[in-house]
């Protein structure tokens, strides 16, 4: 075979391959770098994000482990320390003696058991199963043999010796015989022995650990924080730092988490956030970005969480992170991606402004939720402003629905019993006329039975009527009833207000309305020839209008109201602005109004669709009289809607006192402040048309309206817009600027693309027909209609907080809703009537809350005093059944009522709410349990004084070195000017002995900043001693004297209250001018 | 197949593009902490002197009635007047907090351990201004054969309100944080009114029955001094102290 040559044009011999492989090398290689990049970094930038923050937090640990290494030298060098260190070290010398004498007794009480273990089980075995056989043989004769042997066996195996090598300490030993009752009695006395010993040695060793726990607690107490050895821990943690995904996962069985229906939690945010995981930053630290040297980065997730409790209550491994705040708890790829901010993420991480938005998620029943100021304020808005008005929010004051399905009921009853009567009418006479006895009966007996349903008809309509007696206390609106504006408003100012409403005041609850000029006008017309026309208000003389100001000022008006215009507002925003009162108003009606604002011109009977007049009373010989006790309709007997549904509350002021604030606010007006004419008001022509444009506006979801009582709303429900598919809202001809990141102002969105529910509810709530924008809408009524409410950017903020929190919670599984049903229910719906009165405009009540009163300038510094109290333990602090009282009456007083019932010294007025039955319930039940106090009360019963008792008591209050009367009032008048705190003489009924116990030893932590001061009394010989020179008598007084004197003021009768008030130098006024 | 190769490749290029600049820029190393603040060098320093005075006819203060405590009563020979405004001879005004309101550099100041002293002496408080410096102790004496309650209303520091029964042990508190005018009250003897001034330095002063003060140890720089009075507000002026400088400083509030 020849050699084959190749081929003159070979490749392999003629072309080198040598580049394209080069080439191919290279990008192989440069793949394969590639890909480790992705592998190390690019597809884990939270491994980065670990070393960074380990580097960091090492180095902050490094500084502060030497700051408390130096602090620590300090204080052990202390005296304080030294001697308690040398105590617990004399205590270790001697317990170690003593220890180590108790520890080898245990030791050979040990051995001892152990030698004698296997040999007693092994005899106990025997001895149990020859027992059995015994026992398990008949006793009859055929057996009696067998029974004898075994018998014999057994008693041989309990007489037996059993051979124990016994230890008697040091090694040494000795042999034992025991047979089995000895084993067993040695065995048991050797187990108390080491009982015994036990004991003992936690006697010896108490001294010791008490000494250890004091030095402890005075270190702790000297250098709070993490100690040295802690941090030491925790560096050591943070140096070895294992660079790994940080993952929660949660997967309750069968359930469906994060909206997804997937069923559990995977939530790995940890992974870059490490600052919030508690096993590197326990809770005793904070870590700020600064800590860290990164206070100026903006890529430094690394700060603890700033709300420690949160995350105590709402623990990571059960929550995660993204069910509160919004995100893709999966992802861990980018910052984008974990955060969600990518389309068809449904859930992206909410903004900072908007965290508290995942509060209403699970925590959508509250009215109120502790720590989410946002969110309060944004379910705030959303009844003043009056969204409730048009928009349906599940739990948001549903008594009008409730109160039209009682009515609703109501006629149906009322039909049923007419049918039921014309029907008995007929049967009885089919039974007249019946051919014989038997049928009569049959027909009489039918008929019979009719009016017995009758009866029952008539028992469940006296429920329905009380109910709707109740829901008509209730109901509130949001706006003032439109049928007394001919007694209340100037006719010109109303079509002024309609066009005007943000002009006339920029704070306005009402509105503003984009109205056509000839839609302002039918709209004026109708609501003006709509109202009520009589009967006229009586005619009220001039008040003192510099008296008024004071009145205004002093009684709380501002808790709710606000005053002055602009820069120079002050007040709550809860109701109107008073600064323009003057040129809208008819003084008449204001007086009225400022008296008793629950007073109406008419009742309205629901089930005539009517308001009634004189002559439907004078009709039934009855006086024009309809309120609480007089509610019922005289034309038909069902409850009448007998006072105007407002939530302002009776100061209880005189007619004088209301004469003189109506004739201040009258005086409050613009100068030159003049409308122009508006006869066109009284044009008949113009009802029908105005009529149609408030039916189709909704005005009657917030006012009353004569014939429009029962329109309902006329908005989207709002409950689950949270959930709402962005694609189902219409972002109209701004979509393509909403995602290019440009406002409809034409300015940059700080925060790029807006097209998301953040972005379309602030766009929306700024100006609600921005959607309308470039659309061709010759119609009016084709354009959004939405008012524009009157809201900061803050408010908006509350507001679009509020409305992304609101989700659908059909997914979410119910234990992760938070639907108490223990005694925090109570605390729940108490919330829901304490917003919609705003006592918090007053009161304190949840901690940390602030009032509106306590920003005013007449309640700063020293005149803090003046401030209504602060009700947080108002549960425990008073008796519930008095509550209930108060409640209904502030004034405790059926005659006296122009005053306080409890701090008649307080110029600010608890007012009077008629509050229902139902209300009040809730309130004490909202009060007891927020104080941890069981919802039935039974007084406690206290020991009877001795006359030696009552007579120490009585020393302690009137020593001079005790100050209790001259701050507390006595009764006397002339002192009672000047005091500053509640009288004695009702404790008894209104307080609670274990409250007032407390109370008396630490008031400044039960309410900071109270004129009772603290350290009245000191703790000696384990009892509460008065803390100054005592009466002699009491120096040997054994028992505790805080005691004595809540059971002194609990058993205090006015008798012993009058000599202990002649006793003080009342009086004596304590300045005057010279 | 031509195309997936090319985008590979082209993968491949960038991501070693990627590989050589995608390290970030290097974590800056954890803020040094800052040098601790020096001390004044009494060496240099200067002092700040004046006088306080009122111009205008010096309004008439109240008299206190004490009839409610009549041991208070019985200590006082002459009727006692309020304390708002209190004017010695040639117009001076007391009770004047005197400080350096800005311009103080880094220093570092020692607390003082000594501690200042406010006393209740027939019902009325001694002194009735007190200022002292954050951290420093404050003790407060009942010289009364009555009980007293001490309660100071704060704003930017913790309040406390604590009863003091005759012949007891001074209680002793401190304020952390510098505020000017915190007013103490007496609930029990409501016309009992003091001021205590807070500063996170020692360069304050309260003026004395003649009117005048004398902040010394001040370090050579230029300072807005400030002047309050519980009625009248507060007064600033400029003034710069050379080293070993004795500079006068002198206020007029004018009576209203």
């Amino acid at each position: 075979m020849a050699a084959q040559l190749p081929p003159p044009d070979d490749p392999i011999t003629s072309r080198s391959l040598a580049r394209p492989l080069l080439v191919a090398g290279l990008l192989l290689l440069a793949v394969l770098g590639w890909a480790i990049y992705q592998e190390e970094i690019g597809l884990r930038p939270w491994r980065g994000y670990q070393r960074r923050f380990a580097q960091a937090y090492a180095a902050y640990l490094e500084k502060r482990l030497a700051e408390r290494r130096r602090a620590e030298q300090q204080l052990h060098a202390s005296p304080e320390y030294q001697r308690l260190r040398a105590t617990v070290e004399a205590l270790r010398r001697t317990t170690e003696e003593q220890d180590r004498r108790l520890e080898q007794q245990m030791n050979l009480v040990e051995e001892q058991r152990s030698a004698l273990l296997s040999t007693f089980q092994t005899a106990r075995s025997y001895v149990g199963a020859l027992t059995y056989e015994y026992e398990e043989i008949p006793d009859t004769p055929a057996y009696r043999k067998e029974k004898q042997e075994r018998f014999r066996r057994l008693q041989q195996a309990l007489a037996e010796k059993h051979r124990i090598l016994w230890p008697l300490g040091n090694g040494r030993t000795e042999i034992r015989y025991l047979n089995y009752d000895q084993l067993n009695a040695q065995f048991n006395a050797l187990l108390e022995e080491k009982a015994r010993l036990m004991e003992e040695r936690g006697r010896v060793d108490q001294p010791l650990k008490d000494a250890e726990a004091k030095l402890a607690a005075f270190e702790a107490q000297k250098l709070p924080g993490l100690s040295a050895a802690q941090l030491q821990g925790l560096l050591e943690r943070v140096r070895n730092l294992d660079l790994k995904i940080r993952q929660v996962y949660v997967n309750p069985p069968g359930r469906a988490l994060n909206y997804l229906g997937g069923g559990m939690i995977v939530d790995r945010c940890q992974s870059c956030h490490l600052g919030t995981d508690a096993s590197l930053v326990p809770p005793g630290l904070t870590l700020t970005k600064a800590d860290l040297g990164m206070a100026n980065s903006h890529d430094a997730p690394f700060a603890s969480h700033p709300e420690p409790e949160l995350l105590r209550i709402h623990p990571v491994e059960r929550f995660g992170c993204a069910t509160c705040h919004g995100g893709n708890g999966w992802a861990l790829d980018s910052v984008r991606t974990a955060h969600g901010r990518y389309p068809h993420w449904l859930w992206p991480l909410y903004y900072p402004e908007n965290f508290q938005a995942g509060c209403q998620t699970c925590h959508s029943a509250d009215a109120y939720t502790e720590f989410a100021t946002v969110l309060n304020r944004g379910r705030y808005l959303y009844r003043v402003k009056g969204c409730i008005g048009c928009h349906k929010y599940q739990g948001f004051d549903d008594q009008a629905d409730q109160l039209t399905d009682v009515q609703r009921l109501i006629r149906e009853l009322e039909r049923e019993k007419q049918h039921n009567i014309e029907e008995a009418a007929r049967l009885n006479r089919l039974g007249d006329q019946a051919p014989d006895n038997a049928t009569a009966q049959r027909y009489y007996a039918q008929a019979a039975a009719l009016t017995l349903r009758n009866s029952q008809i008539d028992t469940r309509m006296d429920v329905l009527d009380r109910q709707a007696h109740d829901l008509f206390l209730e109901v509130k609106r949001v706006g003032p009833s439109l049928k007394e504006i001919r007694l209340k408003l100037q006719r010109d100012w109303i079509p002024y207000w309609l066009e005007h409403t943000h002009e006339f005041d920029p704070n306005a609850q009402m509105p503003q309305f984009r109205l056509q000029p000839e839609e302002v006008r039918a709209i004026a017309a109708f609501i003006w020839q709509d109202a009520l026309k009589g009967p006229a208000l009586p005619h009220q003389p001039a008040g003192d209008p510099a008296r008024g100001r004071q009145l205004l000022y002093e009684r709380g008006c501002l808790a709710c109201h606000s005053v002055g215009e602009g820069t120079q507002r002050i007040g709550g925003d809860f109701a109107a602005n008073l600064s323009r009162e003057g040129e809208k108003a008819n003084y008449d009606y204001l007086v009225r109004w400022i008296y008793n604002p629950h007073l109406r011109t008419a009742p309205y009977c629901p089930y005539e669709h009517r308001d009634l007049t004189p002559e439907d009373y004078a009709r039934h010989g009855l006086p024009f009289v309809f309120d609480a006790e007089h509610s019922r309709c005289p034309n038909d007997g069902h409850e009448l809607e007998f006072e105007e549904p407002t939530v302002m509350p009776s100061f209880r002021l005189s007619w004088q006192d209301a004469r003189d604030i109506a004739s201040l606010l009258m005086t409050q007006k613009h100068p030159n402040a003049r409308y122009a004419p508006a006869p066109y008001m009284d044009d008949p022509k113009l009802f029908a048309e105005g009529r149609a444009l408030v039916r189709f506006y909704g005005c009657a979801g917030c006012h009353e309206i004569a014939g429009l009582e029962d329109e309902g709303r006329i908005g989207t429900e709002l409950t689950t817009e949270g959930s709402k598919p962005l694609d189902r809202l219409d972002f109209g001809f701004l979509l393509t600027s909403a995602k290019r990141g440009i406002l409809p102002d034409g300015s940059r969105s700080p925060r790029g693309p807006w097209y998301d529910l953040k972005g379309f509810f602030d766009a929306k709530l700024r100006q609600p027909n921005v959607f309308d924008r470039q659309r061709y809408l010759p119609n009016p009524r084709d354009r959004l209609h939405m008012p524009t409410p009157a809201l900061s950017t803050e408010d908006i903020n509350a507001l679009t907080s509020f409305l992304l929190g609101s989700v659908d919670t059909s997914t979410i599984p119910p234990e992760y809703l938070y639907r108490p049903t223990d005694a925090r229910r109570a605390i729940q719906q108490g919330w829901w009537i304490i917003t919609k009165y705003n006592c918090i405009g007053c009161h304190q009540i949840g901690v940390g809350q602030h009032t509106v009163l306590e920003a005013l300038p007449q309640y700063q510094g020293e005149n803090r005093a003046n401030l209504p109290p602060i009700l947080t333990f108002e549960g425990a602090r008073v008796n519930p059944d008095w509550l209930k009282k108060f409640l209904a009456n502030p004034a405790l007083s059926t005659t006296d009522t122009n005053r306080n019932g409890v701090r008649t010294y307080l110029q600010v007025r608890m007012p009077t709410f008629f509050l229902s039955d139902d209300e009040i319930r809730i309130l004490v039940s909202f009060f007891q349990a927020l104080a941890s106090q069981p919802q039935q009360f039974i007084p406690p019963v206290l020991k009877p004084l001795t006359p030696a008792e009552v007579r120490m008591a009585r020393e302690i209050f009137v020593s001079p070195a005790a100050p209790c009367l001259k701050c507390h009032m006595t009764g006397n008048p002339a002192h009672d000017r000047t005091a500053s705190a509640p009288n004695f003489l009702i404790a008894r009924e209104r307080l609670q002995p274990d409250w007032t116990r407390r109370w008396m030893i630490a008031p400044a932590s039960m309410a900071p900043g109270t004129a009772m001061p603290s350290n009245l009394f000191r703790f000696e010989n384990g009892r509460w001693v008065f803390n100054g020179p005592l009466p002699p008598d009491l120096k040997n007084y054994p028992g505790d004297q805080v005691d004595l004197l809540v059971r002194y003021m609990f058993q205090l009768t006015p008798q012993e209250q009058q000599a202990l008030a002649g006793r003080t130098p009342a009086g004596t006024a304590s300045r005057s001018s010279r | 197949m031509k195309r997936t190769a090319v985008h590979l490749l082209m993968a491949g290029a960038v991501s070693l593009l990627l590989t050589g600049c995608g390290k970030k820029e290097a974590e800056k190393p954890a803020e040094q902490p800052a040098a601790p603040a020096p001390a004044v060098n009494p060496e240099t320093a200067g002092v700040i002197t004046g006088k306080v005075t009122l111009s205008g006819t010096p309004p008439k203060m109240m008299i206190i009635r004490m009839g409610a405590e009549p041991a208070c009563e019985k200590e006082h020979k002459q009727p006692v007047h309020a304390e708002d405004v209190v004017v010695g001879t040639d117009s001076a005004l007391e009770n004047v907090v005197v400080y350096i309101k800005s311009g103080l550099g880094n220093y570092s100041y020692p607390t003082p351990s000594e501690p200042v002293k406010l006393d209740q002496i027939g019902c009325m408080y001694v002194p009735h201004v007190v200022a002292m410096m954050a951290g420093q102790q404050l003790e407060v004496l009942n010289s009364d054969p009555v009980t007293h309650n001490i309660h100071p209303l704060p704003k930017d520091n913790r309040e406390w309100n604590e009863s003091q029964p005759p012949n007891s042990a001074p209680i002793i508190k401190e304020f952390s944080r510098p505020e000017l005018s915190i007013p103490v009250k007496c609930n029990i003897h409501p016309w009992m009114k003091a001021y205590i001034c807070v500063f996170n330095h020692p360069y304050f002063a309260v003026t004395g029955t003649d009117g005048t003060f004398t902040i010394k140890n001040v370090p050579p720089g230029t300072y807005t001094v400030a002047a309050w009075q519980e009625k009248y507000g507060t007064q600033e002026t400029q003034v710069t102290v050379g080293a070993k400088e004795t500079k006068t400083v002198d206020f007029t509030f004018k009576a209203q």
